[in-house]
């Protein structure tokens, strides 16, 4: 009996399968990269409207992050700076550079292309909306801007340094000692807990999680595991 | 689906206390086999779709999935991450933080009395209203208050300007106002106002007066009467021992007075239970009405009767006390009118006895009525309470002020029907094409008006009928003041520019006087001329304006004056009515007296388009969604509705006889539930109504909720039920006004004349053969067990009635329950001494809930609260009626007889239920994804994110407390016909704005979650955080280097009673106190908790329940008919 494919087509299930295989993983890696929650997204770092420089501002300028983040140790919330405080120095300073156009639109009544709109800034770090984090809760007891948001003194374009998942939350609620520091410290992206415990021989601590312990007992810091810490 | 079967212990016999029946509704009454056997499953009916459910969602997956499909084919890159904006402000406005709510003192301005309230607002939205304790300190707010928030954002209310029913706007309005002025100079004109009290509209008044001198004004609301006798009384409740209410229900929607007083009475161990417990501090209640009142669930003595008896009770009554007190007024009043022989003899010694009563606490008694009965009536009881010393001591006046002087609707009419009004300005929020009496014709009337401006917050047919309509701004969007029940002057400051195009009532008033229609502007820089206006009528200087509207009130203190009476004019008035008034002949089958009674949920009509009051069930018949009569089983069944009713098989337990099954199977209880309809006759008017069983009720006397039955819909068929024809209902235009109150109710205006404005005799009532389709709660999420709500009486021994609440029911023999969050052994939340170790503990916070039964009415004010506070949905009718409704509170009615009491006139006795947060909770060990744990503060807290639906949580729950999202009610419209089974083609919420309300501290809970009460978490944490803050504080303080300052654990400790749940500041009567057990005695709920009464809900079962309740305590006089059975009502439910 005469074959009823020829020869040619002996390597054409291994070729189906090979494609199916592609197919297959295609779609899972899709799958895979659409369901990744956002919040795992280390490295996100969109244009902002205007090319704001942590850098120049907190780095060689340094500021304080309150000075434009202002309400980060009163609220849950920390608010980007509104356009006035911008506008408080970059109406003397720098006023005409083309990057500042957006924040002239919204603030220069004596610009061409005046708008008055708020400038629409891009969001960088963005829990979810189950998730009610609460700033003023950290920076009040111990915990520094750099333990979630990195070191944005040193980022000229700022983007998202830490993972912002729930067991990077949770790492810290169960070992807060490995990021305490003394208050006056938590605004400054400079510290070095080294440091600091070498000027400090007087608290008897040689390494961070001893500070962190020393720190957690004396200002009676338990942080919750609960569900209801976090979500509500 | 049946769920796990739990036998509750048998209960003793105890020949010492007589047994109590309770029941919820006349099917439980009858306890009917499938009825029993449908309350073992958890959601009759409701968890199984049906064949056309299936099939719509078959169809809508099979939809979703091509759609899913495709799109994920197109554009899964663009799916990732999409750019997500943050718009900070241009320029920061002075308190705002974001992220934190501000506060403003407002006040909701009615006719019963202006509400203090405490508004909160999230970056410029309100979002949340609650009581301003600094203007009343126990005051609380009803429902209404609660979900006047949401007619702020209601997608109904009116947003444009209309022109002869056109579309047109302010500006237009603006150019005509020079010619209406002219209008207005020239000829005679008509201002028709609200009938709560403001200073400032009056002067606006005074002023247009001076203006216009042709100009003549009238007050008008449906449901607040004209009296020739209302002086402008204040009533100091807490200086009343003694009570007696004629069919007044002063503490529900007839309020007189100042009800904190009131409560502040009810408590054996003092409002804030920290005195000695006195059985003679409390009040004593009698309360005669026709049917179940939230103030006649609380009474000592009640007694049913028809309102055209009332008369005849209070001469009885009058004489009594002219007898005892030798008082001439009341005596000439009462004298020669023979009503004692034709009362029964029965109703003749309670009259005595009450009177007596009265009469020995003279000064401290007081008496209340209606406020729709007859002036004669009114006069009656003004001399009754002279006799009796009220007028003395509890009753004060406010000093008379020049004002200008208005019209009642009667003065309108003729002045209308004389031809005598050019311009009728319409400022009133009443709709009287609706609510005006039908004899009126108010419609025909207007029609010789030339210009007829209406100004309102709805559409509605008059504002399409008018010349213009302008529409009206909210009150958190207005300026304005108004006074409260004691008098008190409430600044109304708004919270948001108006979010459409409405104006508020003051800048309205100063445009007809200035001709220019000057509003605030967009940006705010301009303010609103009626806040200069308020200003200068509250004659203050800057510095005490600015801290008055700090605190929301003017002044402190309301100068009052002794409250004097005529008394030859007392007895004119009532001798002109009482003599025809005492001859009224008792209702009977064939004449059958109806009453008119403001809706619990839309007030006189004003709130058909709020779904939250609309969605809260009545707190007596549990109705939802619309208005039906209430009857009582006797009337009935003498009418032949009874079985039509319930339509049971089996024996009767009340009337002894086998019932008649009715023919449809599945048209009993759940979502096929239906009732007749019948057909009432009165004053020549016919009304086709559903009716309800209403224990409590007066014989023979129908009971009828206004304010329902304003727009029909046809289309909307799954609305009705069997022959019902919403064509015939269907009244005004075929345009439909709202969303929410479509189909709704059934109109009840339509019966009501000038004549008989709050009760009608001599109807007659035939049956129909058609049904209708009602939404009832009363018999979803039932919890089975003993003792569930109770009750003692201070009869007797009082120390030994308290000392058993603790033992009632199975309590007496079950054994001892022991704590995983105390030490153990230990009886105590604090230190008393016990060595062993805390198992698991928070050692800073336990929270705690007491819930006093003694002082709770059912109002539903936390239920609104809560619903306000937590994102709660509406589900719409349909849903309801399957048992779906989300209210995380659910308000229990228990009625109750005492083996030999009066069968026909139970005790009806309400028990807020929510989560009780079980220590040792039977939700938690079935979940099978923990999504449902505990905290260490003692929370049992739900993670929504966890939830996967399966329902063992809310199965598995003795108190009933969980709520599923059957469907995506926060996102789909639930009031559009089977719109939810669409899924997510479903048609979204109506409306650009309803989402504003939404509190952004909780979670907007999806399809398929399971949820419940959660203590107000949110606040709690909000208020831990607060405290963490004084760590910063501290350092600060001292100027030390952090490192060097120590924060012990108590400092991080709220302090006590520093955070309140949502529930607990809406509660009028504080029957709701909340805390940390920690706090010890510093604590309300504690002392609470700490008083004999309280006790554990279905304490034998061992869930260890963080919320107890306090029993309630029945202060019956021994000489009264019945006392012995008063104080009784402790609820076993089978």
């Amino acid at each position: 009996m005469a074959n009823i494919f020829p020869r040619s087509f002996n390597l054409s299930p291994f070729k189906v399968l090979f494609c199916l295989g592609v197919v297959g993983i295609t779609i899972i890696l899709g799958l895979w990269y659409y369901a990744t929650p956002k919040t795992l997204r280390v490295g996100y770092q969109p244009a902002q409207p205007i090319p704001f420089d942590h850098s120049i501002h907190v780095g060689q300028v340094g500021l304080d992050c309150r000075y434009c983040h202002s309400f980060v140790d009163e609220s849950s919330h920390s608010n980007i700076p509104s356009a006035n405080t911008c506008w408080n120095c970059h109406s003397h300073i720098k006023k005409e550079s083309p990057k500042l156009e957006p924040l002239r639109r919204a603030m220069d009544k004596d610009y061409e292309f005046y708008d008055g709109k708020a400038i629409e800034w891009v969001r960088v770090h963005k829990s979810p909306d189950y998730v009610y984090f609460n700033h003023s809760a950290h920076v009040n007891r111990g915990v520094s801007c750099k333990s979630c948001h990195g070191n944005v003194d040193e980022m000229d374009v700022v983007y998202q340094a830490e993972t912002h998942s729930m067991s990077f939350c949770l790492d810290c609620h169960r070992n807060p000692e490995d990021h305490l520091r003394p208050l006056e410290e938590v605004y400054n992206l400079d510290y070095d807990a080294a440091e600091f415990i070498k000027n400090n021989p007087q608290l008897g601590v040689s390494t961070q999680q001893e500070l962190g312990e020393f720190l957690k007992k004396k200002w009676s810091i338990h942080p919750k595991e609960s569900c209801s810490t976090c979500h509500r | 689906m049946s769920k796990r079967q739990w036998f509750h212990p048998e209960l003793k016999e105890d020949k010492q206390v007589k047994s109590t029946q309770a029941w919820r509704s006349s099917a439980e009454l009858a306890s009917e086999p499938s009825f029993v056997n449908k309350f073992d499953i958890e959601f009759p009916e409701g968890d199984t779709l049906t064949e056309e459910e299936a099939e719509l969602s078959r169809r809508s997956f099979v939809k979703l999935m091509g759609a899913s499909t495709a799109l994920a084919g197109m554009g899964m890159v663009a799916c990732r991450r999409p750019e997500k904006y943050i718009m900070p402000y241009k320029q920061a406005p002075e308190w705002v933080i974001p992220g934190k709510a501000v506060y403003y003192a407002t006040a909701m301005p009615t006719a019963k009395g202006g509400v203090p309230l405490l508004a909160s607002s999230h970056e410029g939205r309100p979002t949340k209203l609650e009581s301003n304790t600094l203007a009343n300190k126990r005051g609380g707010t009803d429902a209404f208050a609660q979900a006047s928030i949401l007619n702020l954002y209601s997608p109904d209310r009116s947003k444009e300007f209309l022109f002869q029913g056109q579309v047109s706007s302010q500006a237009d309005f603006q150019n005509a106002l020079p010619s209406i002025a002219a209008k207005l100079s020239d000829a005679n004109s008509a201002f028709v106002v609200a009938k709560d009290d403001s200073p400032s509209r009056e002067r606006a008044l005074k002023q247009l007066k001076q203006t216009y001198p042709k100009a003549k004004f009238y007050a008008y609301e449906a449901l607040e009467a004209d009296s020739a006798i209302s002086q402008k009384v204040v009533i100091n409740l807490s200086k009343a021992q003694r009570i007696l209410s004629l069919d007044a229900d002063f503490l529900g929607l007839d309020k007189q007075a100042d009800v904190a007083g009131f409560y502040a009475n009810r408590f054996v161990e003092g409002a804030d239970y920290d005195q000695k417990v006195d059985k003679n501090k409390i009040n004593r209640l009698y309360v005669v009405e026709p049917n179940f009142s939230e103030t006649g669930g609380l009474a000592d003595h009640r007694m049913r009767l028809a309102p055209s008896q009332v008369a005849k009770l209070t001469v009885a009554l009058g004489q009594f006390i002219a007898e005892a007190t030798g008082d001439a007024t009341l005596g000439s009043i009462t004298k020669g009118s023979g009503v004692k022989s034709s009362l029964t003899d029965k109703d003749l010694i309670w009259a005595k006895e009450a009177a007596k009563d009265l009469v020995t606490k003279k000064g401290k008694s007081l008496v209340l009525i209606g406020s729709g009965y007859d002036d004669a009536l009114k006069a009656l009881v003004l001399a009754m309470n002279v006799a009796l010393g009220a007028t003395s001591n509890i009753i004060k006046a406010l000093p008379n002020t020049d004002s200008v002087e208005l019209g009642s609707l009667a003065d309108l009419k003729n002045d209308l029907a004389a031809k005598k009004v050019k311009t009728l300005v319409w400022l009133s929020p009443a709709n009287p094409f609706y609510d005006a009496p039908s004899d009126y014709k108010f419609e025909e009337l207007t029609q010789s008006v030339e210009a007829f401006i209406h100004f309102g917050e709805r559409a509605t047919p008059v504002a399409k009928a008018a010349t213009w309509h302008i529409p009206a701004a909210h009150y958190l969007e207005s300026w304005g003041d108004v006074k409260d029940v004691n008098g008190k002057v409430l600044l109304i400051q708004p919270l948001i520019l108006p979010l459409y195009e409405g104006i508020s009532e003051l800048e309205l008033l100063l445009a007809f006087n200035t001709q220019v229609l000057a509003t605030a502007n967009e940006t705010g820089s301009v303010a609103s001329p009626a806040y200069d206006f308020v200003k200068q009528t509250s004659a203050l200087t800057e510095a005490k304006w600015r801290n008055a509207l700090k605190r929301g009130f003017i002044a402190d203190k309301v100068s009052l004056v002794p409250f004097t009476v005529n008394g030859s004019e007392l007895v004119s008035i009532a001798k002109k009515g009482l003599s025809a008034l005492v001859k009224q002949a008792a209702p009977t089958g064939q004449a059958v007296e109806v009453v008119f009674k403001a809706d619990s949920s839309v007030w006189d009509g004003r709130y058909i388009n709020n779904a939250w009051l609309q969605e809260a069930p009545d707190p007596i018949v549990k109705l939802t969604w619309d208005n039906a009569a209430w009857i009582s089983p006797k009337t009935a069944e003498a009418l032949g509705v009874y079985d039509k009713e319930i339509g049971l098989i089996g024996m009767n337990p009340i009337f002894k006889k086998p019932n008649s099954a009715i023919s449809d199977a599945k048209d009993k209880e759940g979502p096929n539930r239906t009732a007749p309809v019948i057909k009432l006759k009165v004053n020549g008017a016919e009304l086709e109504i559903p009716v309800i069983i209403a224990f409590g009720q007066a014989e023979n006397v129908l009971t009828l909720p206004v304010g329902y039955g304003q727009f029909f819909d046809k289309h909307r068929k799954s609305d009705f039920k069997k022959g019902f024809d919403a064509q015939k209902h269907a009244q005004g235009s075929s345009e439909r006004e709202s969303y929410v109150g479509v189909n709704a109710g059934f109109n009840v205006y339509s019966l009501r004349t000038s004549a008989n404005l709050y009760y009608a005799t001599g109807a007659t009532v035939a049956t129909t053969k058609v049904r209708y389709k009602l939404a009832m709660t009363q018999e979803h999420h039932n919890m089975y067990g003993r003792a569930l709500a109770r009750e003692v009486s201070t009869q007797g021994d009082f120390k030994a009635n308290l000392h058993s609440v603790k033992k009632h029911g199975v309590d007496s023999h079950a054994p001892e329950n022991i704590s995983l969050y105390k030490s153990k052994g230990s009886k105590v939340w604090h230190g008393d001494g016990v060595s062993a170790p805390n198992l698991l503990s928070d050692k800073i916070h336990q929270w705690g809930m007491a819930i006093d039964l003694n002082v709770c009415t059912g109002c539903n004010a936390c239920l609104v609260a809560c619903q306000a506070e937590n994102n709660i949905p509406v589900v719409g009718k349909e849903q309801v009626a399957m048992g779906r409704e989300m209210h995380w509170i659910r308000m229990d009615r228990y009625y109750a007889v005492v083996d030999g009491a009066d069968e026909d006139n139970p005790e009806m006795i309400p028990q807020p239920v929510a989560c009780a947060q079980c220590e040792s909770a039977p939700c938690e060990t079935v979940c099978p994804v923990n999504a449902t744990v505990h905290t260490e503060e003692g929370l049992n807290a739900m993670a929504y994110n966890r939830c996967i639906g399966t329902r063992y949580c809310a199965n598995n729950c003795p108190y009933k407390a969980r709520r599923f999202n059957f469907f995506d009610y926060n996102k789909r419209n639930p009031l559009i016909e089977k719109n939810l089974y669409k899924g997510a083609a479903g048609k979204k919420q109506e409306g650009d704005s309803t989402h504003l309300q939404r509190n952004p501290n909780v979670s907007v809970r999806m399809r398929g979650v399971m949820e419940k009460c959660t203590y107000c978490v949110q606040r709690l944490e909000a208020a831990k955080i607060d405290q963490k803050q004084a760590l910063r504080s501290k350092v600060m303080a001292s100027g030390a280097l952090s490192h060097n300052v120590e924060l012990k654990p108590e400092e991080l400790r709220i302090k006590h009673d520093g955070v309140k749940v949502a529930c607990q500041t809406a509660c009028p009567s504080d029957a709701i106190s909340f805390g940390n057990l920690l706090d010890k005695e510093a604590s309300r709920m504690v002392r609470a908790k700490g008083s004999e009464r309280n006790y554990d809900l279905l304490n034998y079962i061992g869930t260890l329940p963080r919320t107890s309740y306090l029993a309630r305590v029945k202060n019956p006089n021994p000489a009264m008919p019945g006392a012995e059975f008063v104080g009784q009502a402790t609820i076993n439910m089978h």
